[in-house]
């Protein structure tokens, strides 16, 4: 049992490329396993007047699924990646201005949300925005037998009781964004925010030597 | 003065509440509004329910209908949700197509269903791979004043306690469903999933039920869904200021209670109808 | 959020460096641009780079009854999307003259040539990521996927590649595979659509120049030259592609992220090394008030209808609270009632509350929070709740005399 918790709580390998498109001012590719989410954000640009707020930058998100309109799904997704970027992001230093982030999902493999939220991430650090934290986003499943599988495939989040995302700040590590499925009871939820909390060092260290191979000027 | 006060700055005037541990309308901080339940408010739906928590007032009406099962799933009947915010219920929506809380909203509804399991999807089967029901439940505020969540989730279990459907059989010869009007039964509702939300001011005070204007000076937002057995279906929070373990626990402790209030409300409402039929 | 307009000097220097036989990239006049296509895991599905310009395609498939004109025929759909991420100036469900453009272009040279489904690459510069729907609808139970085989690939006659030639000062300079800066100073476009046996299937001139015949020959000939190059390289793309997915290799957008870029990096498989989880949760509960256990009990004001809340507790706000969750339309007709029922100051407030001076009782919210308990400050803010709940009074009115 125990060596069945250990194998279970691993993320699968993960990868960055900034600053790969050139048309917006940050962009990313975020590939975790086989799921993979390309960011763009534009801004801080002019804000369309009647999408005006007098004391800081307005943020529109945009994911586009795969195939397919995007849906009520995608709404509800947008406004999570929306309101925990605009959490972090210190919006009132650009008033009157628009930030726009969009999401592209290139592949569907399982823990998409937490995959949209770091590409988001990465892409806002690549556009140079100024952030009050990090955040990135870790994707929890519990299974049949009670087990926590961090960052879960398609395929294990189809065959668990209850897939939990979070957010996780990068100042206390504390829970910026949650959404769930499925039931659970209060111990493995609180299993669950520990279990991310520790895997969000695993993310934020990746953060931290991404941007400092970028800066580095040497590979 | 103090109206000016509250008008020039809003954030302000919570705070010099919140500093004395209550809230500008008098509720202290954990406090939720009266809760008032109506249920069977309208005649023509087969299930309906009327909630409102202080101001914010919801009305759910279910409708069910005859269709054939989903081919993916041919013994589970389904449920279709739909949260509705008409400019009716406050001048901050327009109208036109549903806005981005409204559908936001609606997904949320149709996630507690399906994390919660309220009913067996097998319940509304009525011949495997032929017949189901399909319960459209419409949700419409009526009047919004924050806690829009909440109120919509005891509307619909409130609702859907209140359906009666009739018996449809398929008959042997004919190949043709015919219903029975005279015979109505009650659904099985497994579980009574209920919201408690919350609205985070200042990063670290934490009020429960916020009215719209909380809402609107809040940091982040936060909706706890539990279960009569206090396992949990939903811990929501759409982004915002960050909370720590050990806070979201204080709010799931609050949820717990909240949840055995009102599940005690709808069952006595329940019970109040009853014996007159 | 408006395109910026290009500038005059930069207009002028593009034309100029035109006129020198000189692009931008240091690229010869009938240059292609750097392509390069990834496969992702799924089937169907690539993305292909043409020097900055990025594309996204996904050919998805569902079963759907056949159109009862074309009983014996699939349905191929095609959808081009200009995504924001493109360029800030494509908005989202906007159908922009650009997009109808090429939408149309895609599907003459795809459906109309009848080569069943292809992948193609419609050249046009600036950095698109555009998102193709090839929604694919079968009539038979085949799984259908462009320009793979594992599910039984789709029969392809022939890939038409477009060409793009771009035409400045009135068609006296041409260029291959113009660039988005390019684009902009151009006078016109001619789009060509051809197969390696060089035929063409679509031919698409905007722009409203006038060419010769020459030129249009001219141009079909080094499309072809282009359209053989490209199509090889596809197939050997897809070659490699199939080799790899046959050796179980590594394949998909993951393999794709370049190892020697400072802007890229990759982490291998990382171990969360945790194991006081449990612990750690039981504390947090357990540091944690559990939730009271007395309930209050709602109180039933008709059949049907039942209230619960916290001030119902409260001993002496329960009149007014009831007051002002009850309180209705027919307000006028209980008044006299109300007074009877309640202490004077609190009817006092009542009805200045009836009469919504809203800014009056707020006065006194505030005079009441720094001086008395904070009951007071409940019984005040009912006031301005009064006029918007609007339950039946009359037959709560009933059930609360009792109470009293």
């Amino acid at each position: 049992m125990e060596v069945d918790v250990q194998s279970t709580l691993t993320l699968r390998e993960f990868g960055c490329e900034q600053n790969l498109l050139s048309r917006p001012d940050g962009s990313s590719s975020f590939v975790q396993g086989d799921s993979s989410v390309l960011a763009g954000v534009y801004g801080p640009a002019e804000v369309k007047v009647n999408k005006e707020i007098y004391d800081r930058a307005t943020l529109e998100v945009v994911i586009h699924p795969k195939s397919g309109p995007p849906g009520v799904r995608e709404r509800a997704r947008e406004q999570c990646v929306r309101e925990t970027c605009e959490a972090a992001l210190l919006s009132s230093l650009h008033p009157r201005s628009s930030l726009s982030l969009v999401l592209q999902v290139v592949h569907d493999d399982g823990s998409l949300l937490a995959c949209c939220l770091n590409a988001a991430c990465m892409a806002l650090m690549d556009a140079g925005l100024p952030m009050g934290c990090l955040f990135c986003g870790v994707t929890c499943a519990i299974d049949q037998e009670g087990q926590i599988i961090t960052d879960p495939s398609a395929q294990q989040e189809k065959n668990s009781r209850a897939v939990l995302t979070f957010a996780i700040d990068s100042a206390q590590r504390r829970v910026m964004m949650s959404t769930t499925k499925g039931s659970f009871s209060v111990n493995e939820l609180q299993q669950c925010i520990a279990v991310s909390q520790k895997a969000s060092e695993k993310i934020f260290q990746f953060y931290r030597d991404s941007v400092k191979r970028r800066y580095s000027k040497t590979l | 003065m103090a109206a000016g006060f509250k008008t020039a700055e809003p954030l302000e005037y919570h705070r010099s509440f919140l500093k004395e541990n209550c809230r500008p309308d008098g509720r202290e901080l954990g406090e939720f509004r009266t809760t008032t339940l109506n249920i069977g408010s309208i005649s023509t739906a087969d299930g309906s329910a009327l909630v409102k928590i202080g101001n914010t007032t919801v009305i759910c009406g279910i409708k069910g209908e005859l269709a054939s099962p989903p081919t993916e799933t041919p013994s589970k009947g389904y449920i279709v949700p739909n949260v509705d915010l008409p400019p009716l219920c406050s001048s901050r929506f327009r109208p036109g197509p549903p806005g981005e809380q409204a559908q936001a909203a609606s997904q949320f509804v149709a996630d507690v269903i399906e994390s919660s399991e309220v009913i067996q999807g097998e319940d509304l089967c009525i011949e495997k791979g032929k017949l189901c029901w399909v319960l459209y439940c419409d949700i419409m505020c009526l009047d919004y004043d924050g806690n829009l969540l909440d109120a919509c989730l005891v509307a619909l279990v409130s609702a859907l306690e209140n359906v009666q459907l009739p018996e449809v059989t398929i008959s042997k010869e004919t190949d043709l469903a015919e219903v029975n009007m005279d015979k109505k039964r009650h659904l099985n509702i497994a579980k009574h999933p209920i919201g408690s939300s919350f609205a985070v001011f200042d990063d670290s005070i934490v009020i429960v039920d916020p009215t719209a204007e909380e809402e609107s000076l809040s940091t982040a937002m936060m909706t706890v869904v539990t279960d009569e057995d206090d396992r949990l279906c939903t811990l929501y929070k759409p982004g915002g200021t960050s909370l720590s373990g050990e806070k979201l626990q204080d709010c799931i402790s609050r949820a717990v209670t909240r949840n055995r209030e009102v599940s005690k409300l709808i069952n006595t409402v329940i019970q109040s109808v009853k014996p007159q039929k | 959020m408006r395109e910026t307009p290009l500038s005059n000097c930069e207009r002028d220097f593009l034309l100029k460096a035109i006129q020198e036989k000189k692009r931008l990239e240091g690229r010869q006049t009938y240059d292609y641009r750097n392509i390069k296509i990834t496969f992702g895991t799924d089937y169907g599905c690539c993305i292909v780079d043409l020097g900055k310009t990025r594309v996204l395609a996904q050919v998805s498939c569902e079963l759907v009854a056949p159109k009862e004109s074309r009983p014996t025929e699939g349905i191929l759909f095609f959808n081009l999307e200009l995504s924001p991420m493109a360029s800030p100036s494509f908005e989202l469900g906007r159908q922009s003259e650009l997009l109808v453009k090429l939408n149309r272009l895609l599907e003459r040279c795809l459906r109309n040539s009848k080569c069943i489904d292809t992948e193609s690459l419609c050249v046009v510069s600036g950095e698109k990521v555009w998102q193709i729907r090839v929604d694919v609808h079968g009539e038979e139970v085949t799984v259908y996927s462009a320009d793979e085989r594992d599910p039984i690939p789709l029969s392809i006659y022939h890939m038409p590649i477009c060409v793009s030639f771009s035409f400045f000062l009135q068609g006296t300079y041409l260029l291959v595979d113009p660039c988005e800066r390019e684009e902009r100073v151009m006078d016109g476009l001619l789009v060509i659509a051809m197969n390696k046996h060089r035929e063409i299937c679509s031919i698409q001139s905007s722009g409203g120049i006038m060419l010769l015949k020459e030129q249009v020959l001219r141009c079909s000939k080094i499309a072809s030259v282009k359209v053989s190059e490209i199509t090889d390289l596809i197939s050997r793309a897809l070659e490699n592609d199939k080799r790899v997915r046959k050796e179980g290799g590594k394949f998909g957008f993951a393999e794709s992220i370049p190892k020697q870029r400072i802007t890229a990096l990759k982490s291998d498989e990382a171990a969360i090394e945790m194991t006081d989880m449990e612990e750690k949760a039981e504390g947090i509960i357990s540091s944690t008030e559990p939730p009271s256990e007395p309930v209050p009990s709602p109180v039933v004001r008709a059949p049907g209808t039942g209230q619960v809340g916290e001030s119902l507790e409260n001993a002496w706000g329960v009149e007014q609270l009831e007051e002002e969750e009850e309180d209705s339309v027919d307000h006028v007709m209980d008044e006299g009632q109300e007074k009877e029922e309640e202490e004077e100051e609190e009817s006092q407030y009542c009805n200045k509350a009836d009469v919504v001076v809203i800014s009056d009782s707020e006065e006194e919210e505030v005079v009441v929070l720094h001086q008395e308990a904070q009951v007071d400050s409940k019984q005040q803010v009912s006031g301005p709740q009064q006029p918007g709940t609007g339950d039946s009074k009359k037959k709560k009115k009933k059930k609360k005399k009792p109470v009293q």
